[in-house]
Order: structure tokens, then C-alpha cells, then sequence
């Protein structure tokens, strides 16, 4: 039977460490937003991709990390979606390029600060409406602008999300840009090989309501 | 043994030992998508250029920062860095049976040096020259006889002109360029199409390439080592492609034509390399058509296929497992039927040392004949 939830706000609260189980926030309606529902979804083990060319046409840098987690709220009015709260974050010894040594060279000359700490990349996103793509079956494009923190310096950082729904969970894929210039990081450098000051980003995640809210929900508790 | 076993055994010698584990496609995974970034020749093998050198390191059991060598003769030996240059033996023991047992016992052990020296303004010459004492030329063909080998073999001999990033000139000595590029000789793609460890056609090619492509022309003529009735002149073409642009998809064909003594060889194939971060792939096939005109025994046309897959993971950075699939058909009048299987096990212990064992089975499925084979390699150089 379809459900009808009228403009509906769903709050989705990305953070990281993911606390799945603090979903206070979950599936509640949003102060001031009569007729409105709100919902929690997190992010677990999303996936973020970062591609760095260099000065040698033959080479490139990769790396990888597979646990990027995080929460936001989102409201959905029909087909319009908007986000708001969008906080993610992704652990620097996660983030890995294929060669240990190498990972070694990026976290310290990239990701460690001047009093020899390397925090948590962390990203905290303006509000958002996405535009719903024509003919797109029910895909909807997400530009969100915020601040991206490298070395716990926070710069403004935008990237665009494609978004597609899929039961009550989201599924996201979107690439950016980070200037190494903007947090004055030096290009890394090594034999000849230099990195360019631009890096693309590219990451996939699922968001999901908490898992209490899955559990309420089974039981009912939800309506 | 018959002469049938004979020749399954000696195929089975010939297609397990000959890796001289040089070029590294493998590291498609980790999205180098061709030999440039780590060799100082566009096309893979000899020497490694200071990034590879590093990565060579870097991607060892050992995984250490490379630095330089501070040896005072390697250092006068380089004259200020215009002359790259070492020294690689490789030991290779194989145990290999057609049949039923006894088999036969091989050690071949090989010493190469290896040499790129800076002329300035873009120009450099190449070589490696290697000494040996068991040989392995390439299968007898009655319509494509091997290069004959010697004690001391000049592998590469080349003049190189870099235009511009993205273009370089090479003239002399060399294997022509191939697909996959993997560094065992011996395999189908390779030992059947004049890829062997004693072809080294004279030749002019050109690289071109950015980061989404490579397109390499050549053109050949024979080597000094080619019987008469093994002398080919042609041309051909090589081009590759990123597909994806992250330097981990990359698909390529290959093109040839080559016109000697007895007749025509054409060949066409196809070819990928794709990794994706721990494992990948690397395939190729190609056809070849032949024709031998009617002063060779057997003349007429007839086409050979041949067929290379290779499943790689690595385990860890420096150890890297591999299973590997072949075959080959050849028409009438040269019929032949083979397939081949090959378990491979490569460890990278130091810059300056590795070890490599290899499993190998082959079928012989017209004779119905088995050719086994095992195989353990130690390749060790000296360091700049």
C-alpha cells in the first residue's frame, strides 16, 4: 500500500564515528515544521575515492578509503529533496593508495599537523536543495557547499551529489575538488614527481535510517 | 621418448623459465597504466628510472625509502647522473616431465648489464646485453624458424630522441612492442609471434602518449641472428587506450604486417589490462595469418590464434599470486592444438633481489600429450 507523508522532512544526521544507536533525533518532526516527518539516516562505510595527477603524464595517484561515515537531515517535499546538518568525516589512517610506504608519506606530509597530530577529515554541509532530474527515474541532482577540515583547517569545500532513493534509504554518488593550496599543503613531491595542487574527489555512500529506527519500525513503532 | 614427447617437453621447458621478470603490467592495479612511469624506456624493461627505483622499494618485503647510492665508485660510474646502469643475474632451475617420469633437470643461469646514458637535448642510448650458457631459442617451426642464439646476446641496442613529453623516437636493436607486455617470453602471444629472447629486429618506433593513450608505430627489418628463411621486414602499430581514465582500464589492439623469404605474416590482436587495487586482469588474443609461397614445403595460407589470460592478486605489496590460461590453434598444414596452465608465485623481497616459482601444465591436444613443468627463479642486480 502506498504511503502518503505529505511534504515530508527526513532528518539525516551524517557523523562520524558513526553512533548508529544515538537516533534521538530519528524519525521525529522538526520543531515548527507542522505535518512534517523528519528521519534519521546515517552513513556507514561509504567509500571515498581521491585521484591526484602529476607532472609525469604516466602517473597518478590514487587512494581509497571505505569508511567514510556520517549523518544530515534531509526534507523531502514530493520530489524535491533538501539536506541540511550534512556532517561527514573519514578517518586519515583509513584513506590508503596501494603502497604502504607511500600511505606513510601521505599521511605525514599531507594529513599530519604542525604539533604532530593528524585528525579526522571532516566535512560540516550548508543546506542543500537538490533539483530533481527530469526523466532521471527519480534521481535528483545535490550541489552542497560547506567546510571541508584538512589538518583540523576548515575551508569552504563544494561538491555535487547525484541522489537516488531506493526504499527508505539513499544512494549517493558525487565528485568534488580540494585545492592542497587552500590549507597551505604543500604539493607532495618525490623523485621528480609532483602531485598537482588539485585533487578530485569522488564518494559513494548509503545513507540509511539508524538501525533503532529499522528495529521500531518492524515492531510498529513507527507510523 | 618419441619425438611427439620430445617436443611437448621441450615446449614445456621453453614456456616456464624464460620470464625475465623485468616489466611489471601487474602494476595496472595500482593504476599505472604503462611502462613509463617507472622504466626510463616508454616501453618496459631495463632500467628503472629514480621514481620506479623508489618504487621498486617502496613495493618490496623490505619497503624501505630508496636513497641514492652513496658508493663513490657507483657514484663516479654515473658521471653526475648521466649514465644509469646495473647489473642482473637471473637463476633459473626447472624440473619439467612429458609423460611419465624421469624428466629432465635445467639451471640456466644469465648475467645482463643493462645501461641508459644521457646524451642531453633530448637524445639517450640504450642497451642490455646478456651473457648466457644454456639457450632458448623459440620453437623449431617449419615455417618460422628461430633466431639463433649466442653466448652473448645484445637484447637492446637503441637511440632514443625525446621530442616532447609526449613523444620519443627510438631507432636500433629491440623486441618490437607488444600488448599485454608481460616479461615471460615463453607464452603463446609471445614464443609464436616472434616475441622471443633472441628477436631483436632492427627497428625505428615512435611513442606518443598522454595520460588516456599510447600509440606506438614501428617499423622493422631483420636482425643479423635470423636464418634466411626466418628474415622478416614489416611495419606495424600499437595503440592502447584508458578507458576509464584512472589508469586501470586500459584497452589496446595491435596491428602487423610483415613480408619475408617464404611469404606473409599478418597479425591482429587485442588486448587489456585492467586492476582493481589488490587484483586485476590481463588478456590478450591475436590472430595471425601466414601464407608461404610455393618454394617453402608446405605453402598456402593458414592462420594461428593465440590466446593469453592472467588473473593476478597481491597478497601483500611485494608477493603477488597469479593464474594464468593459454591456448593455441594452429590450421592445417601446421596443425597444432595447445593449452596450457600456469600457477605463478612472485615475491619482491628487496629492490635487489626476487624470487619467483612457477607451476606450469601443458596440453598437447592433438598428440594428447602432457608437458609438466616447475620452475623456481632468483633474479638479483645491483643498485644505483
Amino acid at each position: 500500500m502506498k504511503q502518503y507523508f505529505g511534504p515530508t522532512v527526513l532528518a539525516v544526521v551524517i557523523a562520524g564515528p558513526v553512533t548508529p544507536f544515538d537516533t534521538t533525533a530519528a524519525a521525529q518532526s522538526i520543531p515548527g515544521q507542522t505535518g512534517d516527518r523528519a528521519a534519521v539516516v546515517d552513513v556507514l562505510g561509504g567509500s571515498a575515492i581521491f585521484d591526484a595527477g602529476t607532472n609525469i603524464s604516466a602517473i597518478n595517484v590514487h587512494g581509497k578509503s571505505t569508511n567514510l561515515g556520517g549523518r544530515a537531515q534531509i526534507r523531502q517535499a514530493g520530489d524535491v529533496i533538501t539536506i541540511e546538518q550534512m556532517e561527514a568525516r573519514l578517518a586519515v589512517k583509513t584513506i590508503t593508495t596501494g603502497m604502504g610506504l607511500r600511505d606513510e608519506h601521505m599521511r605525514k606530509y599531507v594529513f599530519t599537523t604542525g604539533d604532530g597530530q593528524t585528525p579526522d577529515l571532516k566535512f560540516t554541509g550548508d543546506r542543500a536543495d537538490c533539483a530533481s532530474v527530469p526523466g532521471g527515474g527519480g534521481e535528483s541532482i545535490c550541489k552542497i557547499s560547506g567546510q571541508l577540515e584538512i589538518r583540523g583547517t576548515p575551508r569552504p569545500f563544494a561538491i555535487t551529489l547525484k541522489v537516488n532513493k531506493a526504499g527508505d534509504a539513499y544512494r549517493a554518488a558525487g565528485d568534488g575538488t580540494v585545492k592542497l593550496s587552500a590549507y597551505s599543503i604543500p604539493q607532495p613531491s618525490q623523485f621528480g614527481v609532483t602531485t598537482t595542487d588539485d585533487v578530485k574527489l569522488h564518494i559513494e555512500f548509503t545513507a540509511k535510517p539508524p538501525i533503532t529506527n529499522q528495529l521500531e519500525a518492524r515492531a510498529g513503532g513507527i507510523r | 621418448m618419441n619425438r611427439t614427447g620430445a617436443i611437448a617437453l621441450t615446449a614445456a621447458v621453453g614456456l616456464a623459465w624464460s620470464a625475465p621478470a623485468r616489466a611489471l603490467p601487474t602494476m595496472i592495479r595500482l593504476g599505472y597504466a604503462n611502462c613509463a612511469a617507472c622504466h626510463i624506456s616508454p616501453q618496459g624493461g631495463g632500467p628503472l628510472n629514480i621514481y620506479g627505483r623508489a618504487i621498486d622499494e617502496a613495493q618490496s618485503l623490505r619497503s624501505a625509502e630508496y636513497r641514492p647510492s652513496e658508493n663513490r665508485l657507483v657514484k663516479l660510474l654515473s658521471v653526475r647522473g648521466l649514465v644509469q646502469q646495473d647489473l642482473r643475474a637471473v637463476f633459473a632451475d626447472q624440473r619439467s616431465w612429458a609423460g611419465h617420469p624421469p624428466g629432465t633437470a635445467v639451471f640456466r643461469p644469465r648475467l645482463m648489464y643493462r645501461n641508459v646514458t644521457d646524451l642531453g637535448k633530448g637524445f639517450r642510448l640504450s642497451a642490455i646485453v646478456t651473457g648466457e650458457t644454456k639457450f632458448l631459442p623459440r620453437p623449431p617451426l617449419h615455417y618460422d624458424p628461430p633466431a639463433s642464439p649466442s653466448t652473448i646476446v645484445v637484447n637492446t641496442a637503441l637511440v632514443h630522441y625525446r621530442a616532447s613529453k609526449t613523444l620519443e623516437f627510438a631507432a636500433g636493436s629491440d623486441q618490437l612492442p607488444t600488448g599485454v607486455n608481460v616479461p615471460d617470453l615463453g607464452v603463446f602471444i609471445k614464443s609464436r609471434n616472434r616475441y622471443g629472447y633472441y628477436d631483436s629486429p632492427v627497428q625505428v618506433k615512435a611513442f606518443w602518449g598522454e595520460k588516456r593513450y599510447l600509440v606506438i608505430p614501428f617499423a622493422y627489418a631483420p636482425a643479423g641472428n635470423q636464418p634466411d628463411a626466418g628474415r622478416e621486414s614489416g611495419a606495424g602499430t600499437l595503440a592502447e587506450f584508458d578507458l576509464l581514465g584512472k589508469g586501470k582500464t586500459v584497452v589496446g589492439v595491435s596491428v602487423l604486417r610483415g613480408t619475408g623469404v617464404g611469404g606473409t605474416r599478418q597479425m591482429v590482436g587485442g588486448y587489456t589490462r585492467v586492476g582493481f587495487g589488490r587484483w586485476g586482469i590481463l588478456a590478450e588474443h591475436d590472430f595471425a595469418d601466414r601464407t608461404r609461397d610455393s618454394m617453402t614445403p608446405a605453402f598456402g595460407s593458414f592462420r594461428q590464434q593465440a590466446s593469453y589470460a592472467q588473473i593476478f592478486w597481491a597478497m601483500r605489496e611485494w608477493l603477488v599470486a597469479s593464474a594464468i590460461g593459454e591456448r593455441l590453434r594452429v590450421e592445417q598444414p601446421f596443425a597444432e592444438q595447445l593449452t596450457a596452465g600456469k600457477l605463478e608465485i612472485a615475491a619482491r623481497l628487496t629492490n635487489q633481489a626476487s624470487v619467483g616459482l612457477v607451476a606450469r601444465a601443458q596440453r598437447n591436444q592433438l598428440a594428447h600429450i602432457w608437458g609438466k613443468s616447475v620452475t623456481v627463479q632468483v633474479a638479483v642486480k645491483t643498485a644505483q
